[in-house]
């Protein structure tokens, strides 16, 4: 990727609609996103950095952002294995019902959040398609961590496999053509010429899954029981304790995820260059 | 790519993925609550949250521990009553619900969770009460005085949603039930036209529907309304925290009454002993006492009310007796006056 921002030499002189539409962005960004991104940053450390910090260490709040994090990363190590391997099928054989499963996976893009979690309730709940044989057993998988990794796969279904698919669909075949005319066997090749090539797509796919997974909130909050300290993720901490009026505790975590983001996003934006090797 | 480049990278790659999953499959946090001793799970509606975490729960631990020698931790979760029945009712492992309203378990008991006849307990199954009272911000700007006055033009009111709130059902009864007490007061007979004209009247100006009681006061308190219809210890609560804030005492207002039952189906024989144990405790003089200093009504001691300045007199009072019981009034009053003839006629 290169690092030159190609400039356009149409106008002599000053060009006058270079600061003109930096500022129209900035300032429409404005009121869009970055004053309530602010307000967030200012309400949570109103009182002090030591109320903000007593926030941040009280024993549920970090209990809820272990749970977030424990919690997507078994979503996204699912997802990224998952997205890869539909990825290599479906760009790799054409086959009847192919593009019915490219679509299916890609729906739950479009699907309330909150949809996803109470079908989820539906299925695996204690009168569901599947729980009902679970519940007799003693299997409870909802109101526990396990559902809240099953919404988080849900919710984040496709995007790992939507990152990796194109990359797979342009890649050139001729590499590994030539792997296997060299004597590689299958798994050779995709393990040293297929794979390689992924790296940059499986990284962001992987982190934007998980980006996405610990933001997750619609599906969560029907499905995980919003038990404080065992299972309520942190941004049903957030919900929780802005209902209950405490905005300093919800702003705490709130600014938490907020950097959170920012991090993910920044390393997505700075390690393309170096992943995208080819 | 050369193919040195891809083995370095690799290599390395997948030690770190390992590593990783090995990191983190031993790394489910554990509840900061679960450090030896047993676990209580309760649901209750969202305001029990203070007068339980703050004082109920240490003081069954401290008594339990004293008799028993174990150790008793709680876990719960609040929300609307309607939304912690609902919960229930999908499969959460509560041990005990405190809930808003009766209806909800009935609700609970029609779905076979809750079995034993939960009115054997103390007080037909109710543990405490309080009045709807309406909340205004300091100075009273909109010179609101009664129900009726929340029907003034430019009045902009909250109130928690009917659906998944409970308060917000005894809110729509408190506002039915004082038109008619009054107008029978008056004239010797219940005027209920004047009083579905009250909630048609009021319900237009309502500007937002919260899930629960506390949602909505949280609401309230980052300025969104003029008047607030809530649980008498919210207002209480909110004056105590400075909040900028004045109780509006209607003449005549509902009590709401709250019951706490067991759920039968989640609760095995050996820890039934405890998880009833508890349950009595709610009207133990300690907790009753307890709900008192959280602005709650005790149900056991009028002399406990009586001794809290703070708590408001009511002059023409009723309860749920008044609609003949939560049997009649929700299909009467919720379902066919407010659902049918407030909602959908906004």
């Amino acid at each position: 990727m290169s690092s030159l921002v190609p400039t356009m030499r149409h106008v002599r002189g000053f060009d006058v609609a270079r600061p003109l539409s930096i500022g129209v962005l900035v300032i429409m960004m404005l009121p869009l996103v970055f004053l309530p991104l602010a307000s967030i940053f200012i309400f949570g450390t109103s009182k002090g950095l030591a109320s903000f910090w007593a926030a941040l260490m009280a024993p549920e709040a970090v209990f809820a952002l272990k749970l977030s994090m424990v919690t997507s990363f078994w979503a996204t190590l699912f997802n990224v294995f998952f997205g890869l391997f539909a990825a290599y099928v479906l760009s790799r054989y054409n086959f009847w019902g192919r593009n019915a499963l490219i679509v299916t996976i890609s729906l739950p893009t479009a699907i309330p959040t909150a949809v996803a979690g109470f079908a989820l309730l539906l299925l695996w709940g204690p009168y569901g398609l599947l729980g009902r044989f679970l519940a007799p057993n003693g299997i409870q998988t909802m109101f526990t961590a396990g559902a809240i990794i099953l919404a988080n796969i849900f919710v984040t279904f496709p995007l790992a496999f939507g990152v990796i698919k194109p990359v797979f669909d342009t890649m050139s075949r001729s590499l590994e053509e030539a792997s296997a005319t060299i004597g590689a066997t299958r798994v050779q090749t995709f393990w040293h010429v297929t794979l390689p090539s992924l790296r940059g797509a499986i990284v962001s796919g992987a982190l934007l899954t998980f980006a996405r997974a610990v933001g997750e909130f619609g599906s969560t909050i029907l499905v995980s029981g919003n038990l404080a300290g065992r299972t309520q993720t942190a941004p049903l901490y957030i919900f929780a304790k802005f209902n209950e009026g405490q905005i300093e505790a919800a702003n705490a975590i709130a600014i938490v995820l907020a950097l959170f983001s920012f991090l993910i996003f920044s390393v997505l934006f700075f390690a393309r260059d170096w992943l995208d090797v080819d | 790519m050369r193919k040195g480049a891809t083995k370095t990278v690799a290599g390395p790659c997948l030690i770190t993925l390992a590593s990783l999953v090995l990191l983190f499959s031993s790394c489910l946090p554990t509840p900061p609550s679960e450090s030896g001793g047993i676990n209580l799970t309760v649901y209750g509606f969202s305001i029990m949250k203070e007068a339980l975490e703050k004082s109920v729960y240490p003081g069954f631990s401290a008594k339990w521990k004293a008799e028993h020698g174990q150790e008793v931790h709680f876990t719960s979760s609040f929300a609307g009553s309607e939304t912690v029945t609902n919960q229930i009712l999908a499969g959460v492992k509560a041990d005990i619900a405190i809930l808003s309203i009766e209806r909800d378990v009935t609700r609970l008991k029609d779905a076979g969770f809750v079995v034993a006849d939960w009115q054997a307990f103390p007080q037909k199954g109710i543990i405490n009460q309080t009045p709807f009272v309406i909340l205004v911000a300091r100075g009273n700007p909109k010179a609101i005085q009664d129900f009726p006055d929340l029907a003034k033009p430019g009045v902009r009111v909250i109130h928690p949603d009917p659906v998944s709130s409970g308060g917000a059902q005894w809110s729509i009864l408190a506002i039915y039930g004082s038109e008619l007490v009054k107008s029978a007061q008056e004239s010797g007979e219940p005027d209920s036209a004047r009083a579905l004209q009250t909630v048609q009247a009021i319900w237009r100006n309502v500007k937002s529907t919260p899930g629960s009681a506390r949602e909505a006061r949280t609401q309230f308190e980052l300025g969104y309304g003029d008047a607030l219809v809530t649980y008498e210890l919210e207002g209480l609560l909110m004056k105590q925290a400075g909040a900028n804030v004045e109780v509006v005492v209607p003449r005549s207002t509902i009590f709401s009454e709250h019951p706490a039952v067991v759920i039968d189906r989640n609760v095995d024989a050996t820890r039934r002993p405890l998880v009833e144990a508890f349950l009595r405790y709610l009207w133990s003089e300690d907790a009753q006492r307890a709900f008192v200093q959280y602005h709650f009504r005790s149900v056991t001691d009028e002399s406990l009310n009586e001794a809290k300045p703070q708590l408001a007199k009511i002059e023409l009072p009723f309860r749920i007796d008044y609609f003949g019981g939560w049997q009649r009034a929700y299909p009467e009053i919720i379902e066919k006056i407010f659902r049918d003839q407030v909602q959908r006629r906004k």
